[in-house]
């Protein structure tokens, strides 16, 4: 039987060579023009990403500017991103750090196995047994048929394959994670939006929120990370728990709420505390 | 056999040469353990490559027997004059080839080896951290944190920048008791940010230290999600152990920050806290349970 | 014809010499007069063009190498040097940038092209196998290259790579220090990449390359599977066709 295939397809390999031979055409010229028309535009596209990326740089075009005399890179982001970033700071508090594109699949896997146990099939098992089966493609599928619609298997799983890594590279693009500095930006939009402009209180209690790490874990108003599943807080207030009950829940969550995984914020002081008690009882939905 | 045969009988594999890269390797492995395994591993492969030889050399000698006598076949009359009584147990081509690989080899490991011990070596040799001075321990209000960058090597310059966030915990018997937090998420090394607000305007410098003072509840890290507490202990996440830890020591009344190392979990809090210690590993890396045991020797530093 | 030949014959003695001494001129006739289905389709021109984009990063790598620092003092402003100072400087760079990308979403479509066509199947398995370390390879480069911009998203990019390495049971905190030349990372590791990305990789990409071209002239082309005149005739008659439906 396996002896049959292997005679079989060698036949066939003596048939194709025979049938080039006979029916084929010369490389040269007719497949080399198509190849070189495709090679014409792999440059051309390659040049005119080139040329995009350096002039809608905005400003001077150089992706520098100047902020008080230091130079910085801040906004100077063209159609296709910055020409540099700012320069290698190993002691950084404040950079999220991103790959190239072509690894947002990768990077998206990391973002999957969020569980300690797990993280070694991210990074190195999942990967490994990936590229393993890549290599493994011509022995695991021996027939000869090379019709798509005579290989449904195959099909099927290049399909999903391209899908799923779409789905990776675009979900790798999209995660976003909640920084102090860009949320504080959204400050004013919650304030309008909920309707507590007005209340001083409310409005540092909202900054501090935005900073210290609560959007890691919630999301307000569409911002924030629903990642690791805490309650969204948009609404909170509606529920009327009042100032006293927020701030004994902020300085140890655990003993107000049995079992809840949240950390406790007491080393902010009573004062930030009660801020930020103002803020989540002045959060009764978007108006 | 095919007594037709005219190729020599090929030997069956032999194990002496397993024994023998088995050799190398512990010598290797020794190269950045201790010496004392370096001199296990060239003994093992001394006595392997040995038995190697002499098998080899046994080998040859019936090869080349078995092929002389099967050159004419059972049936054969054979050569009219008998074989001379002692034969070449070496004939010259043999000893060709053997020499040519073997000079071939001799050169190949006089330029790679120490080519390789040059690409290899220096990432792990004279490895280590030297003390920093953070300055006075005033400057380190009680139970707070403080934002410390400073330049762990300044003749290597910014790569070398270092990122700490240090809490003194007040007086320990009567040593003061610092918690001093690498900026380092144990997950895949992405730069922790403080869970808080950070109070940029009061910051101070002094040669390559800057210390700004913070108000963090916790840590997270904005790579892939992972939440630590103030303990650096970890809340949610993907991250596999505390957050790192630099050793310190005070000298004049200063604080200098020393080696970071690993920490698998710590109880308590403050100066009070008990810290489960071990040595500094690769993020990613479990520190206890049975994933630790993946991760069995570390490199020396 | 032949008072043309004859004519112009003089400007033939460089190629006759060159092949009566190296035999090279019948070597590229061979590779551009041999045959090939007559079938083939544009979604074939898609090998060709990744070698193209790889040429491209060959050619402004070596030219941007000779601007370049590889210091982490100086590998900074040496690229701001080159994108905004120099002649078409920025051009060069942005090739080299853009290209990366270019030559990688080529080697993921040329990969699906192969196995959409099925051309991955007997004989051409080590084809294969050769292009998926091709590919490896080539986002090894894609890395190893992210680094030396030297600013944060290089920084840190790699920083993350090198402790993906470090992951790896029982080896992986040994590759991760190897790979950044020591404990942490340090002034030896933009140098280090630097080597990687633009002598270890890049020569082992071409040598493999070559191997890939040799087995696609060896073995051929295969025609389109649902061409009607498809070179090797029809699958039909394959024993155990209708037994098995996988693959």
């Amino acid at each position: 039987m396996a002896e049959d295939r292997r005679v079989f397809r060698e036949r066939q390999f003596k048939q194709y060579k025979s049938d080039v031979k006979k029916r084929g055409k010369p490389f040269y010229p007719y497949v080399m023009l198509h190849d070189s028309i495709m090679s014409l535009m792999v440059v051309g596209v390659i040049v005119a990403l080139a040329t995009i990326w350096k002039w809608t740089t905005p400003g001077d075009h150089t992706g520098i500017v100047m902020h008080d005399g230091v130079a910085s890179t801040e906004g100077t982001s063209g159609w296709l991103g910055k020409l540099n970033d700012d320069p290698a700071d190993p002691g950084t508090i404040s950079f999220t750090p991103r790959p190239d594109w072509y690894f947002y699949f990768l990077f998206y896997l990391l973002r999957i196995f969020k569980w300690p146990e797990s993280v070694i099939l991210g990074t190195i098992g999942i990967p490994t047994i990936c590229v393993l089966l890549l290599i493994a493609i011509p022995f695991l599928d021996t027939r000869a048929e090379r019709r798509p619609l005579h290989r449904p298997v195959a099909m099927v799983t290049g399909v999903l394959v391209i899908f799923s890594m779409g789905m990776m590279t675009y979900r790798g693009a999209t995660a976003k994670e909640s920084l102090g500095s860009e949320l504080l930006g959204k400050v004013p939009v919650w304030a309008q939006k909920e309707g507590f402009a007005t209340n001083p209180k409310a409005v540092a209690g909202a900054k501090l929120f935005a900073v210290a790490g609560c959007m890691n874990c919630h999301v307000y108003l569409g911002s924030g990370a629903s990642n690791l599943g805490a309650p969204e807080l948009t609404t909170e207030g509606a529920q009327h728990r009042g100032i006293l009950f927020q701030v004994e829940h902020l300085k140890c969550p655990s003993c107000v709420t049995k079992g809840s995984p949240m950390p406790a914020f007491a080393s902010q002081g009573q004062a930030n505390l009660t801020l930020l008690a103002e803020f989540l009882e002045a959060s009764q939905g978007p108006k | 056999m095919d007594p037709r045969r005219k190729t020599p009988h090929v030997p069956g594999p032999s194990l002496w040469p397993v024994g023998f890269a088995i050799g190398v390797a512990v010598a290797l492995l020794g190269l950045v353990v201790r010496w004392q395994i370096i001199a296990l591993g060239i003994v093992i492969s001394l006595v392997f490559g040995i038995l190697w030889i002499r098998d080899a050399a046994g080998r040859r000698g019936i090869t080349e027997t078995v092929e002389v006598e099967s050159e004419y076949g059972p049936g054969h009359p054979g050569p009219t004059i008998p074989p001379p009584s002692t034969r070449e147990k070496y004939p010259r081509s043999v000893f060709l080839e053997l020499s040519t690989l073997g000079v071939g080899g001799v050169i190949g490991g006089l330029v790679t080896l120490p080519a390789l011990g040059f690409m290899i070596g220096p990432a792990f040799l004279k490895q280590g951290v030297k003390d920093h001075d953070l300055g006075p321990v005033e400057n380190f209000p009680q139970d707070s944190f403080v934002v410390a960058t400073y330049m762990s090597d300044p003749a290597q310059g910014e790569v070398s920048r270092r990122t700490a966030f240090v809490r003194y915990n007040g007086l320990l018997g009567s040593q003061p008791s610092f918690t001093i937090i690498s900026n380092h998420c144990v997950h895949l090394g992405c730069p922790v940010q403080p869970n808080g607000p950070v109070y940029d305007k009061q910051s101070k410098t002094f040669g390559d230290v800057t210390l700004i003072p913070a108000k963090p509840s916790g840590f997270g890290c904005p790579c892939h999600g992972g939440q630590y507490d103030s303990e650096g202990n970890r809340v949610a996440g993907p991250p596999v152990r505390a957050l790192d830890r630099y050793s310190f020591s005070i000298r004049n009344g200063h604080l200098f920050v020393g080696a970071p190392y690993s920490v698998a979990k710590v109880e308590g809090v403050g100066s009070a806290a008990k810290i489960h210690k071990s040595a500094y590993s690769y993020p990613g890396e479990q520190a206890d349970g049975v994933e630790s045991w993946l991760y069995p020797i570390q490199p020396p530093n | 014809m032949s008072n043309q030949r004859s004519k112009y014959e003089h400007l033939m003695y460089p190629v006759d010499w060159l092949e009566e001494r190296s035999g090279l001129v019948g070597g590229i006739k061979y590779f551009l007069f041999r045959k090939v289905p007559g079938d083939v389709n544009w979604f074939q021109t898609l090998g060709a063009a990744t070698l193209t984009a790889f040429l491209v990063q060959a050619t402004t790598g070596v030219m941007l190498a000779m601007y370049y620092k590889p210091d982490a003092k100086s590998a900074y402003p040496s690229i701001e040097h080159i994108t905004n100072d120099l002649f078409a400087g920025w051009l060069v760079r942005g090739m080299h940038r853009w290209g990366a990308s270019v030559f990688i979403i080529l080697m993921f479509m040329h990969m699906g092209r192969v196995f959409l066509f099925g051309a991955y199947k007997y004989p051409r398995e080590l084809t294969w196998i050769v292009g998926v370390i091709l590919v490896a390879l080539g986002l090894a480069e894609g890395f190893t290259g992210y680094l030396l911009p030297w600013d944060q998203t290089a920084y840190w990019a790699t920083t993350v790579g090198i402790n993906i390495n470090g992951t790896a049971p029982f080896l992986g905190p040994f590759i991760a220090q190897f790979l950044q030349g020591g404990e942490f990372i340090n002034a030896d590791t933009l140098s280090r990449f630097y080597a990687i990305h633009m002598l270890l990789l890049p020569a082992m990409i071409a040598g493999l390359i070559g191997l890939h071209l040799y087995l696609v002239i060896r073995l051929g082309v295969t025609s389109p599977p649902w061409s009607k005149e498809a070179a090797g005739g029809s699958n039909d008659s394959e024993p155990g066709a209708d037994e098995e439906t996988h693959g």
